[in-house]
């Protein structure tokens, strides 16, 4: 009896089968033409020697990566995409958890401010990017002046190639924070309440509810955050893009933004090239994630 | 003595959160609000030293300037068709294969599925290089369409939608076909008005994120008048060619409809998100 239903709840309908098809085909189309194909045909490309121009192509194999092994400035763009990436994550995220001590509760005061702290967010990097670049402007900028009031003498953040990059990872979190801060606050407020109860009871306070309880309730939510928003930090390219072009002396300089460069505004325009960095760049993202995955889920547990 | 203490610990603990959310508050706004009122300052009055934060005389000048000596308006007219249009086809598209994933039996569905998800981790730089040559290649670069197409559907998209629609009770399509509705009318006239939430939710987060893009409409259009308000204004203040006022001007310009949206549409900025990062 319960075979021949189970056999029946597998037997697809031909009618529906082919409506099915029919409602996910135009999303398999554009995902085939606009992802697939191109994540393959970059794998064929970083084994050409191919400019923008799309002229003389010839096959050169490993040569493009033997090449960006070489480079100097893939070897600099790398330790620069790193340098962001492990200050800005935990800043980004030890932000939010922070903040969520105070303002993951549900009640107006808190939802005002959860919605002042996401408007950064909002906001296209090339917008905050051109309002902070004023702002710390060494001759005009708001910030300088002020710190000159209280004594000290100008600092130029984003024109000192020791301090651009910390500018850049302090702006970044400055619009980041306020996303980390609503997934964290969405998970805390789905922590059964019970628990906290039953530690009241226990007599725990405050901070000990927090590292015992909503740690481990909302860890599942941060680890996401960890794992996204490092991924994203690789991939970082508007920042530097607006604030520095990657100046001063190529100290903010990621490697998303050497493979743009070297493939669509550097003269020979080196498609192929280009293709290379972005194949050991989507290497390093594939093994980061996987290593931050394993090494938080472990954690977690 | 003990609930004094924990009383007055307390009432500090209570005070270093005010302190603190409250400085943060002022953090994240003055920028903004310096953005808003140094959009109204003269010429003079942007470069002075020392700076002041509010305008010494407000003034339309620096709009006035914007809107004759940069193509802001068809730049704005690009950014409304690109992120309207990818919002309006993605929203589609998504819903309609999160819908087939969740509540069809087809053959495959998982595989495919699992393959859709996969897409999520491909970072975009990797497939930049072919998708130019590709949008080249059918003669789309710096077009609308060539801005549209590739972004006219997201896993993301298709997730979230399923997700919601896996929720749905059994009975209302069942209904839909005693009395006898195709598969697509089912989807759009039973179950689609259920889940106008996650269709705002996830309309806002593709409008919001086209409209803020940078590098994708940057390699993908070359002529000024094409370029996003995002990229256009990112190449005018990287080359140098726009002064401080007008950029402020501009940079209002451009974050304004998204402000404004905000405002009034909160709610959906924040679930959308929300949704994704704790069903993970």
């Amino acid at each position: 009896m319960s075979k021949t239903s189970i056999q029946k709840k597998k037997k697809y309908k031909p009618q529906q089968q082919k409506s099915a098809y029919l409602f996910i085909l135009p999303s398999m189309l554009i995902l085939t033409v606009f992802i697939f194909i191109p994540l393959f045909a970059s794998l064929v490309i970083s084994l050409l020697d191919m400019n923008i121009f799309m002229k003389d192509i010839s096959f050169v194999g490993l040569l493009n990566f033997v090449r960006a092994f070489q480079d100097s400035r893939v070897h600099n763009a790398t330790l620069n995409t790193f340098y962001f990436a492990v200050l800005e994550v935990p800043l980004q995220v030890g932000i939010a958890l922070l903040l969520s001590i105070y303002v993951a509760k549900d009640n107006k005061y808190t939802r005002a401010l959860r919605s002042v702290y996401y408007l950064p967010f909002v906001c296209s990097m090339t917008a905050v990017g051109i309002v902070w670049s004023m702002l710390l402007d060494p001759n005009l900028g708001m910030l300088p002046y002020l710190l000159r009031c209280i004594g000290i003498e100008s600092i130029s953040f984003l024109k000192d190639p020791n301090l651009a990059m910390p500018t850049i990872i302090v702006v970044s979190a400055w619009k980041g924070f306020g996303y980390t801060l609503t997934l964290i606050t969405a998970a805390v407020l789905n922590v059964p309440s019970s628990l906290y109860e039953a530690a009241e009871m226990d007599g725990a306070n405050t901070w000990q509810k927090f590292i015992h309880i909503t740690i481990p309730g909302i860890w599942p939510t941060v680890s996401f955050c960890i794992v996204t928003t490092t991924i994203s930090a690789l991939q970082m390219f508007d920042q530097a893009y607006v604030m520095t072009q990657g100046g001063p002396l190529n100290r903010t300089e990621t490697l998303v933004q050497y493979i743009y460069d070297r493939g669509f505004q550097t003269a020979p325009y080196d498609l192929g090239y280009a293709s290379a960095i972005s194949v050991y760049l989507f290497a390093i993202i594939a093994v980061i994630t996987f290593i931050l995955r394993r090494f938080i889920l472990e954690k977690g547990e | 003595m003990k609930s004094a203490m924990n009383k007055y610990r307390k009432s500090i603990g209570k005070f270093l959160g005010v302190f603190l959310t409250m400085c943060v508050v002022i953090i994240v706004l003055v920028p903004i609000i310096w953005l808003f009122v140094s959009s109204f300052k003269t010429d003079s009055d942007v470069i002075s030293y020392p700076p002041h934060f509010f305008p010494q005389e407000w003034t339309l000048a620096q709009y006035k300037y914007v809107a004759s000596s940069i193509p802001i308006f068809s730049m704005t007219k690009t950014t409304v068709i690109f992120a309207g249009g990818v919002t309006i086809i993605s929203v589609m598209f998504d819903s309609m294969a999160g819908y087939a994933f969740a509540r069809m039996n087809f053959k495959g569905s998982k595989l495919l599925f699992s393959i859709i998800l996969l897409t999520m981790m491909v970072p975009f730089q990797i497939i930049m290089t072919p998708l130019y040559i590709e949008v080249y290649k059918l003669k789309l670069l710096d077009t609308y369409l060539g801005l549209i197409l590739p972004r006219a559907t997201s896993a993301f998209g298709i997730y979230m939608m399923k997700s919601f629609f896996q929720e749905l009770p059994k009975s209302i399509e069942e209904s839909g076909r005693i009395d006898g509705m195709s598969e697509f009318r089912i989807f759009r006239s039973l179950m689609l008005p259920l889940c106008k939430p996650a269709l705002v939710s996830l309309a806002i987060f593709h409008f919001m994120n086209n409209w803020n893009d940078l590098l994708y409409p940057l390699m993908l259009t070359s002529s000024s008048d094409k370029r996003t308000l995002s990229a256009g204004l990112a190449v005018l203040v990287g080359n140098k060619v726009i002064k401080y006022g007008p950029t402020l001007a501009a940079t209002m310009i451009s974050l304004a409809p998204l402000l404004i949206l905000y405002i009034f549409c909160q709610r959906y900025f924040v679930e959308g998100i929300a949704t994704a990062g704790v069903k993970e």
